[in-house]
């Protein structure tokens, strides 16, 4: 059975999430608002070809990456941002140390998570696709996925531990005071 | 009968349970059962797994902070709007046949004939754009983006013929983006402009140099629902089509 789709609906529930994505790939807000239309643009062409409306999420997904990858390759040139090993040996994250942490510099931390394992990563996140959606998405088995899942979410934990860490010089004088308040 | 065997060790368990949305929504996949499972027995991997669901949702909390930019919602709405009208064109069959036997015809007839003198030229090429923009699926777009300056910045890098100052009112226009074409091995391109009323404006660039002589009007020619017109402006043969009323064009041109 086929279902007319509904683009302004799909536009509406999607696209906020479809835009963080792309802005995680892009690390540029513009140019993630460009890739979010072009992703719709895409799905208002062949809106008719597509039979199963349940997939839109994750075909939306999927050619948001296409589209950002195509125009990679006709830019030839974008930010590699290489992993750095040091954050092996960042401490452990507490939950109140990431809430201390603003939302850019979590999207930042995502992009500091080694190419292999970060989009799988990203995916998870930002647009809660299953791990078989992240699968079909990237076209990888599953096995994969659950491995860059878990690699990656350490490598993001680690991160996130690192950029605390140099932030956290800026609070130590109120900590202090705290301390002595007490 | 021997109870089949379901214990798995809590880095398998780690492995799998990764996986697991914050959201709750695999909670009936059998994928996860005995790492869940698992969990309820063992304490360690339960105080594990409950730290990382809160760790994902506190990540997806915080990357939910990030907003779109404001218009954002509205342009997309723009852009799936204009192309379900012209995909509403194509569905007519009768109608849309028809026009594609005109306009090859329109295509086919001149090239048959001799290549003659620029205005023939001229008008294959005006011809053949139009045709262009008919055609389905619509040509796509090299560059997405509402600001005229980006497709501009595109179009030299490809090196392709662009307007570094846009005639009349059109700096005022958003644009819905650019593309790089190629007529009788010349290379050209095309920027459209979004018009308030939805409707699209084309702008095709092309150096003049293309065609041996060049007779422009400084009137809107009509075709097959298409306004058009040519202007030589610094150099370069500029097409401006719409399909929008011309009072609309002539408040931009």
């Amino acid at each position: 059975m086929t279902h007319e789709l509904d683009l302004e609906a799909v536009v509406r529930r999607f696209y906020a999430s479809l835009y963080r994505f792309a802005l995680s790939l892009t690390k540029n807000e513009a140019e993630a608002g460009d890739l979010t239309q072009q992703t719709f643009f895409i799905l208002a062409q062949r809106s008719h070809q597509i039979r199963d409306t349940s997939k839109v999420k994750c075909w939306l997904f999927t050619t948001l990456r296409r589209e950002f990858l195509r125009a990679l390759r006709i830019q030839s040139s974008h930010p590699h941002v290489e992993f750095r090993s040091e954050i092996h040996d960042a401490p452990a994250l507490s939950t109140d140390a990431l809430r201390a942490l603003d939302a850019k510099a979590v999207i930042d931390a995502l992009g500091q998570v080694e190419p292999t394992y970060r989009t799988a990563v990203e995916l998870f996140y930002l647009s809660e696709l299953s791990y078989k959606e992240i699968a079909h998405s990237l076209d990888i088995p599953i096995g994969t996925v659950m491995s860059r899942l878990s690699r990656g979410k350490e490598q993001l934990k680690a991160i996130l531990a690192s950029a605390f860490s140099e932030n956290s010089d800026k609070i130590i004088p109120l900590k202090k005071d705290e301390e002595a308040a007490h | 009968m021997k109870k089949p065997r379901t214990d798995i060790t809590n880095e398998s368990a780690k492995f799998v349970l990764n996986a697991y949305r914050p959201n709750g929504a695999d909670a009936q996949d059998p994928v996860f059962r005995a790492a869940l499972e698992q969990a309820t027995r063992d304490p360690e991997l339960a105080e594990w797994f409950k730290e990382q669901r809160s760790f994902d949702s506190l990540i997806v909390a915080k990357l939910a902070e990030l907003q779109p930019p404001a218009t954002l919602y509205s342009a997309i709405l723009d852009g799936v709007a204009n192309r379900s009208s012209a995909r509403r064109f194509t569905m007519r069959p009768l109608l849309s046949l028809a026009a594609v036997l005109v306009l090859s015809a329109a295509i086919l007839v001149p090239l048959l004939m001799e290549r003659g003198s620029g205005s023939k030229m001229m008008e294959q090429y005006q011809r053949a754009n139009l045709t262009m923009l008919d055609s389905t699926p619509v040509p796509k777009l090299d560059m997405v983006t509402a600001d005229f300056s980006r497709t501009q910045q595109y179009l030299a890098e490809k090196k392709a013929p662009f307007l570094p100052f846009l005639p009349g009112e059109l700096r005022d226009l958003p644009t819905a983006g650019c593309k790089t074409l190629h007529w009788n091995e010349q290379e050209f391109s095309l920027t459209c402009f979004r018009l308030p009323s939805g409707e699209l404006l084309h702008l095709f660039v092309i150096d003049d140099k293309a065609f041996p002589s060049i007779n422009v009007g400084d009137r809107f020619k009509e075709m097959n629902g298409w306004h058009f017109k040519c202007e030589l402006i610094s150099g370069m043969l500029v097409m401006f089509v719409s399909r929008a009323p011309m009072p609309e064009i002539e408040k931009f041109i």
